[in-house]
């Protein structure tokens, strides 16, 4: 056993380190430093993304087939380690993450250049719709109908939590094609575009006061058959493969590391029992990262993935609340400080008390409750732990 | 041994309820600070006179009563200064000599508010340094202010020489950011033990406020649980949610129990009961609101249910004066 980087790899890090220094300008740094939600806003993300692009490595986990660099498992774990380290953006993960892996994976050929290369530009901003009000945890039971009429699919519907539906012009979504079978056997997945009549979106606000969420209304949407993704009925096993990546698609640790290590720069030494908080949370983001490491070195080995990767997300969701309640107590009352204008880094929002990581820390401490109910709730992971790891 | 409440004391607390109940619902609680209206309304029906001592022309309420109050206003998830001006700064005032004849009958009526800082040096009947951020700061006519150099003095908000600036509060109140630069204050005669003991009231003010407001935020999730529908049935249904209820319930009933402990707590006891109430509700009460959030899924996450408001609000009250780990370290040491 070697946990050492080859000197290849090493090589490699050195490569993502220099560009990373050259790369990150100070405002997308303090963008990325004063983001309050799960992901950077437009204006950062479009600027990194188009840079990330330009340099070759915005896809850098898919395959060298679908277009990426190629990359190893280990070389895209340094990848992501470093970005985190540097404080780089994050960007949104619908369409890199997301449909993207799903479009080279199930699309057809005529989908494959008609989306993938959108994506990667910026051209095509996605949006996931794949909750409904009824259907969460039990996102099997969704309601949102297609109803074949020629070339098109007549969609009709009401999706719930779709995070930054404001910002984006395209949504994959998960509908009912046949109400007559099992649940899971007559969901489809469609491509829609947003600016096709009757689609509407609505704001929901946070607690943290933060614009993130919507609800979008499908009302006789006309999607055409082309912009199906697989067979009708394979829906569900798409969302499965979709789902899969966005539990674990990338490492969690790295970026929890590294905020804990920031938190720490930006309050001043910890003392007490907020130093042993902040000892409890590193214990556990390092016992994740090499978690993490085992599961990726086995499958560059050419393993299936062990069992253990279903833990990431739910151990992740645990250590990322912790930090942020962390912050918020780091800061005393400077913490507990939350102006309503956007964004963080904004020119809008008044002077800070303490610092602007002060300023932002309610925020985040608010908005990171979600992480226990995005992306399937810990609840439902612990479920899917019991049944998938353990055979319970 | 006697743990019920008096008639007086009942009839206090269903006045109170009754007249929160007619303002506040699942839109209103939590949802920014009371209205001035309503905090009058509040002093005209004499709650204020009731906790403010005598010698600040009030009923002298004791421990149960800043208790009954302050669980009612937690219960309602209101976000009033009831803490910091009545209980805090009310006892200050009424152990300062004039001050307590100039200050209790607005406090009384509910026409003026206080607010309590920290820090910031008096020379000769002046003024100078920062106390940070001061809770419910804009909306205060006068500061009580504990001094850098012990002791306390009150300080007028438009004296000159006093800066503050606005924060909003991550539950919606405006606290200030306040400096001092050469104010005139009124040094207070108020002797150490006395001012301590000011702040045990508050201290236990908060504690129960949180109490109420965990019975509030429990109730709310028992009650999603029951009608929100998944895999066919209640979610209450559960094992997993009956079992993180139940716990819940653990929490609170401990939580209360804490709170009676140290609001029956002889005088002498009370100083020590009250910071372990602080240091096991204070926690309790963010642990019991967060798990609340989680029960509702996506909706706690939003500004639209009282509970992820709530959870701003109990967020607030749990990390004010030093919070549960302050608590923990005193009782330790
Ligand atoms: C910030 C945020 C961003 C999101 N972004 C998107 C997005 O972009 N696109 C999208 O489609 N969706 C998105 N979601 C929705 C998310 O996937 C759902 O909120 C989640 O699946 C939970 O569903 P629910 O909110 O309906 O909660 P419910 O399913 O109603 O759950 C309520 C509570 O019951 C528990 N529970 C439910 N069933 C069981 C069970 N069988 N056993 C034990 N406990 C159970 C849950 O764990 C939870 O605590 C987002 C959510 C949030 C909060």
């Amino acid at each position: 056993m070697d946990l050492a980087l080859t000197d290849a790899e090493r090589a490699f890090r050195g490569e993502v380190r220099a560009f990373l220094a050259d790369a990150l300008s100070p405002e997308l740094r303090r963008g990325a430093a004063l983001t309050s939600g799960v992901f950077a806003e437009p204006d950062i993300a479009r600027a990194w993304q188009a840079i990330l692009e330009a340099k070759g490595w915005l896809v850098y986990h898919w395959p060298a087939a679908a277009g990426g660099p190629g990359w190893t498992r280990i070389q895209r774990w340094i990848f992501e380690k470093e970005c985190a380290e540097a404080g780089a953006p994050v960007l949104p993960g619908m369409g890199l993450k997301l449909v993207g892996p799903v479009l080279y994976t199930f699309g057809s050929d005529a989908q494959r250049a008609e989306y993938l290369p959108a994506l990667r530009s910026g051209e095509h901003v996605w949006a996931q719709g794949f909750s409904e009000p009824g259907s969460g945890s039990d996102l099997a039971s969704l309601r949102t109908r297609a109803v074949r009429a020629d070339d098109d699919y007549i969609v009709s519907g009401h999706k719930i939590w779709t995070t930054q539906a404001q910002f984006a012009n395209r949504l994959f979504a998960l509908v009912r094609t046949d109400p007559d079978v099992k649940p899971q056997q007559g969901i489809s997945f469609l491509l829609i575009d947003m600016a096709a009549p009757g689609v509407t979106v609505r704001p929901i606000l946070s607690a943290s006061g933060d614009h993130e969420l919507n609800e979008v209304f499908l009302d006789e949407v006309r999607v055409p058959v082309a912009n199906r993704v697989g067979e009708e009925g394979q829906g569900w096993s798409i969302a499965k493969f979709l789902l899969e990546n966005e539990r674990g698609g990338s490492s969690f640790a790295p970026q929890l590391l590294a905020d804990l290590r920031r938190l720490a720069e930006a309050a001043g030494p910890l003392v007490g029992e907020r130093a042993d908080r902040a000892l409890r949370l590193r214990l556990e983001a390092q016992a994740l990262e090499m978690t993490e490491l085992r599961t990726l070195i086995e499958i560059d080995a050419g393993a299936a993935p062990d069992p253990r990767s279903l833990t990431t997300k739910l151990i992740a969701s645990k250590i990322r609340q912790g930090i942020e309640t962390l912050a918020v107590d780091a800061f005393g009352l400077a913490g507990l400080q939350l102006p309503l204008e956007r964004p963080f880094y904004g020119s809008d929002v008044p002077p800070p008390i303490h610092s602007a990581e002060a300023q932002v820390a309610a925020a985040r401490y608010l908005n990171a409750r979600a992480w226990s109910i995005f992306g399937g709730t810990s609840e439902i992971q612990l479920s899917i732990i019991a049944k998938a790891a353990l055979g319970l | 041994m006697n743990i019920a409440p008096s008639d007086e004391q009942v009839m206090v607390r269903d006045m109170v309820r009754r007249f929160l109940a007619d303002r506040y619902d699942a839109t209103s609680m939590a949802n920014g600070p009371m209205p001035a209206k309503d905090w009058r309304a509040l002093g005209e029906l004499g709650l204020f006179a009731l906790l403010l001592p005598e010698s600040a022309g009030g009923m002298g309420g004791g421990a149960m009563e800043v208790m009954i109050v302050a669980e009612e206003l937690g219960r309602a998830l209101a976000i009033t200064p009831l803490a910091d001006s009545v209980v805090l700064c009310g006892q200050v005032i009424a152990r300062s000599g004039d001050a307590g004849a100039r200050w209790g009958e607005p406090l009384a009526q509910g026409d003026a508010v206080l607010a309590f800082a920290r820090g910031g040096r008096e020379e000769a009947g002046v003024l100078s340094g920062a106390s940070g951020i001061v809770p419910g700061g804009m909306a205060a006519s006068a500061f009580v202010v504990a001094l850098e150099t012990g002791g306390a003095a009150l300080v007028e908000a438009d004296a000159s020489g006093v800066a503050r600036s606005a924060v909003r509060m991550v539950d919606g109140s405006i606290a200030a950011d306040l400096r001092f630069d050469g104010a005139r204050c009124v040094p207070l005669d108020i002797a150490e033990a006395d001012l301590s003991v000011a702040v045990t009231m508050a201290e236990l003010a908060i504690v129960a406020e949180l109490v109420g407001a965990m019975g509030t935020l429990l109730d709310l999730a028992i009650d999603y649980v029951r009608q929100r529908k998944q895999f066919g049935k209640p979610i209450g249904s559960f094992q997993a949610i009956q079992h993180r209820c139940a716990r819940l319930y653990t929490v609170l009933e401990q939580s209360r129990s804490m709170m009676l402990r140290a609001a029956l707590a002889g005088d002498d006891a009370r100083g020590r009961a009250v910071t372990e109430a602080k240091a096991y509700v204070l926690d309790a009460a963010l642990r019991l609101a967060e798990d609340v959030v989680q029960l509702h899924g996506g909706m706690g996450v939003t500004d639209e249910l009282a509970v992820g408001r709530g959870l701003r609000r109990v967020l607030l009250l749990s990390r004010l004066y030093g919070g549960g780990a302050a608590a923990r370290m005193a009782l330790a040491a």
